[in-house]
């Protein structure tokens, strides 16, 4: 299977120095041999055929600060776009990050190109994702490519396929859950006691956060997630305007104390039910949503073995990386199954 | 006697060219025979339009014009320096400048509508033998000789709407030259026609695809009964092997019609088997000649030849920038369907396969690709294949040529192969894979690509090519 990787930052090296690790596994236990043919970052891109080396790539990143000085096969001056259109490659790794918020560029271009030109795609970017994810399902049907993205949610923690696969035959009711790893770990300090501030500024030094935390404590990204999991899990066809949010701002230390004295805590809860919202809400101690720390939990209630709840880490580098491997996996097996039809 | 002949682009490229390819007409001409002409594009002109509809679809307007303002310059700088007489030129020149008009306006009209369909691409490269037809039809007259100037349709090749590749009706296309071309020959007219390009029924313009000139050529050929197809071209001939790899090579003076097709597939020439057909059926005897050299007698193509004692293999050939893909497994033995579902995951992905080999224990399929299809070829399989039980391992190796001996002598001759074999085997040089059809005509083999030139000149050598032309 030949790759191409459009951005190149954590989960992008991340991508690479796994595929380096496990390259033997890969292809003894799933048959799944791959090579990265095109890598793309802000200062170019480093293209190869015969697949690039894994170690270069990472190394030419570390000491030059681009792909495309990458001996021999980088290029600079190019366009994103034009790799992704002219390489032959069966899948795009759209990992871009720092895409804008109002258009999802560059990684909506980045996906509508692989699509259009006949290219399967793997993603973990949820900007284009939640602005426009029922176009892009419409344009990989039309073109007979797969449009994958279990890292969105999750990260390493496969919440997007328990919800569709292992739950298939049920008619899922809702989705309640803590999606947010970094608002959950302020919560769960201000419910040891310390300001929302402090907490923040503890979240910063851990590396939890961006230096600009808003995505995370205005309950966007949270939104983010409930989009994707409303359309894939539950087939809602829902964007980012379909979803009311509101953060942790302004939530004092006093109301969680106080709530943990009657046995109560306060979650960022997303909730997919008639209506899809964003909300601090309080939930009993016992509650299975009542994780701490940076843990992500997700409860699916279906109508005849009602509620069960997946829990695990819900970020990293490595962890998302982890799940481009799973849906390149699951791209090959859909198209095994395409081949014998 | 009536011949056809053709000249190639590699053989029309400037004022010498033509004025070469004028005095090669009149001679035959003036030694009593009838005369069919027919032209391919100026060389390098139909690159130059296919690079120009590129502009045209992308909108890059200055350089669609600037390429249009070459390909003028490129035609009336023949006509400037060959033509003499003032009034065959101007009427040359303004015929010209018509066709940049409507050469303008067709790219004009791509630029506008950033479209470029199979159709409207069909005419756009048409004007490439439409100019040089024209050119040679003006150095005609300047000699005096009588002529008349045909598009391929207008000499009646009519074609089915398959764009890029048409298919000639045959019959039909036969009926209709012969009406529109043999009254001229009763009267000693020489008919020009452009080569490459027909037309549909209802006139629009369609293209022959691979073969294009030659195709016209062979064509014309059967359907006037003609006596001989010449190809005029810068080489001489089919050759026993490339000469930039044996020295010694000698240009072959009669080849079959099969034999001739085998080297063609495998780039000896580049020309189409498609295009050679219509003068097979008809029985007309086709003949490579070098329009620098006239008075070499080239390399006949027969229908039948006799084959000579002793002369076994015809010419070797070396196939470059390909790879094998080997796919195994023992879950392939006795499994029906395993090659097809190989073949179909490579034919739906538009790959085409060169050769193919399997054994009777059927633990491999061993396939050569071509170079520009390999990544995708092995991808593809690897991806459909691997990891389900039925094939454990698909590899791939770039480092392979394929060497092939052709002879209609072969057939039914014992120990060809043993031959072929052993003069490869003394020079130290590894078979990898083997093929052979029951035809007998061609035994194609792989080795290791730096081994090639070494095995090319081995067989030459063992089989006495350079001697008995």
């Amino acid at each position: 299977m030949r790759l191409i990787i459009a951005g190149f930052g954590a989960v992008g090296q991340s991508l690479v120095s796994l595929l380096k690790n496990r390259m033997n596994w890969l292809r003894e236990k799933y048959g799944l041999p791959i090579k990265v043919v095109a890598v793309i970052d802000r200062g170019g891109a480093a293209i190869e055929k015969e697949g690039l080396n894994p170690e270069k790539l990472i190394k030419t990143k570390k000491i030059k600060g681009t792909v495309a000085s990458y001996p021999e096969k980088g290029v600079k001056e190019v366009l994103c776009q034009e790799v992704i259109e002219e390489t032959e490659a069966e899948v795009v790794v759209e990992v871009t990050s720092a895409n804008d918020l109002s258009t999802g560029e560059p990684g909506f271009s980045n996906i509508t190109t692989a699509l259009k030109t006949g290219k399967n795609v793997v993603t973990t970017n949820k900007v284009p994702l939640v602005l426009a994810l029922p176009a892009l399902m419409d344009l990989a049907e039309h073109n007979s490519v797969l449009l994958r993205f279990s890292g969105t949610v999750g990260g390493g923690t496969p919440i997007l396929n328990f919800g569709k696969e292992c739950l298939q035959g049920e008619k899922i009711i809702s989705i309640k859950g803590v999606l947010n790893g970094t608002t959950n770990f302020i919560l769960t300090e201000m419910e040891k006691g310390e300001s929302f501030h402090n907490a923040l500024l503890k979240a910063k030094k851990l590396g939890y956060c961006e230096e600009n935390p808003s995505l995370d404590i205005d309950g966007l990204d949270t939104a983010f997630k409930l989009v994707i999991l409303a359309n894939w899990v539950m087939d809602k066809e829902v964007t980012l305007k379909n979803v009311k949010i509101k953060g942790i701002r302004g939530i004092e230390k006093e109301e969680l104390t106080e709530n943990l004295k009657k046995g109560y805590t306060i979650k960022l809860i997303g909730s997919i039910e008639e209506k899809i919202e964003v909300k601090p809400s309080k939930i009993s101690l016992n509650n299975p949503l009542n994780v701490k720390g940076v843990l992500n939990a997700v409860m699916f209630k279906s109508e005849i073995s009602g509620n069960k709840t997946i829990i695990g880490p819900g970020s990293g580098g490595l962890a998302t990386a982890n799940s481009v491997i799973r849906d390149l996996i699951s791209i090959k097996r859909e198209l095994m199954m395409r081949m014998v039809r | 006697m009536l011949v056809v002949m053709k000249f190639g682009g590699s053989v029309l490229r400037g004022t010498e060219d033509f004025k070469r390819a004028s005095f090669i007409i009149e001679k035959t001409f003036s030694e009593g025979k009838k005369v069919v002409v027919v032209a391919s594009a100026l060389k390098g002109v139909t690159d130059k339009l296919i690079t120009l509809s590129n502009h045209a679809l992308k909108r890059n307007s200055n350089l669609k014009n600037k390429l249009i303002q070459e390909l003028e310059t490129q035609h009336t700088e023949i006509t400037e320096r060959g033509l003499t007489k003032k009034e065959i030129r101007e009427e040359i020149n303004n015929k010209l400048k018509t066709l940049i008009n409507d050469l303008q306006k067709v790219a004009s009209g791509i630029y506008f509508l950033g479209e470029l369909t199979p159709r409207s691409k069909d005419y756009l490269m048409s004007f490439g033998e439409r100019m040089s037809t024209l050119l040679l039809h003006g150095f005609l007259k300047e000699k005096g000789l009588k002529t008349k100037l045909f598009t391929g349709w207008e000499a009646g090749i009519i074609t089915d709407s398959n764009f890029g590749e048409a298919n000639p009706l045959i019959n039909l296309t036969k009926y209709n030259v012969k009406r529109n071309l043999q009254p001229l020959l009763e009267k000693g007219e020489i008919p020009v026609v452009a080569g490459f390009i027909a037309a549909t029924q209802e006139g629009e313009i369609t293209t022959l695809g691979r073969g294009g000139s030659d195709f016209t050529a062979t064509l014309l050929g059967c359907s006037l009964e003609a006596d001989e197809i010449w190809l005029w071209t810068d080489v001489n001939g089919l050759m026993t092997a490339d000469p930039a790899i044996v020295p010694s090579a000698k240009t072959i003076r009669e080849i079959s019609f099969l034999e001739a097709t085998e080297m063609a597939v495998l780039g000896a020439k580049k020309m189409h088997p498609k295009a050679l057909e219509p003068a097979l059926k008809a029985n007309i005897p086709v003949r490579i000649k070098n329009a620098f050299k006239p008075e070499e007698p080239g390399t006949l193509i027969l229908k039948k030849r006799k084959i000579r004692r002793g002369e076994i293999v015809k010419a070797v050939t070396l196939i470059r920038n390909v790879g094998l893909i080997n796919v195994k497994g023992p879950g392939m033995i006795g499994k029906p369907g395993t090659a097809a579902k190989i073949f179909n995951s490579l034919g739906r992905n538009k790959i085409n396969i060169l050769m193919i080999s399997q054994s009777v224990s059927e633990l491999n399929i061993s396939m050569v690709i071509p170079e520009k299809d390999f990544e995708k070829a092995l991808s593809t399989l690897q991806l459909n294949f691997l990891g389900e039980g039925l094939i454990q391992d698909v590899a791939g190796d770039k480092n392979i040529c394929v060497v092939a001996v052709v002879g209609e002598g072969m057939k039914g001759t014992p120990g060809v192969a043993a031959r072929v074999f052993k003069a490869v085997a003394q020079k130290g040089i590894n078979v990898i894979m083997i093929a052979q059809g029951s035809s007998e005509l061609n035994i194609s083999f792989v080795i290791e690509e730096k081994m090639g030139e070494k095995a090319v000149k081995a067989l030459h050598e063992e089989f006495s090519l350079g001697k008995i032309q």
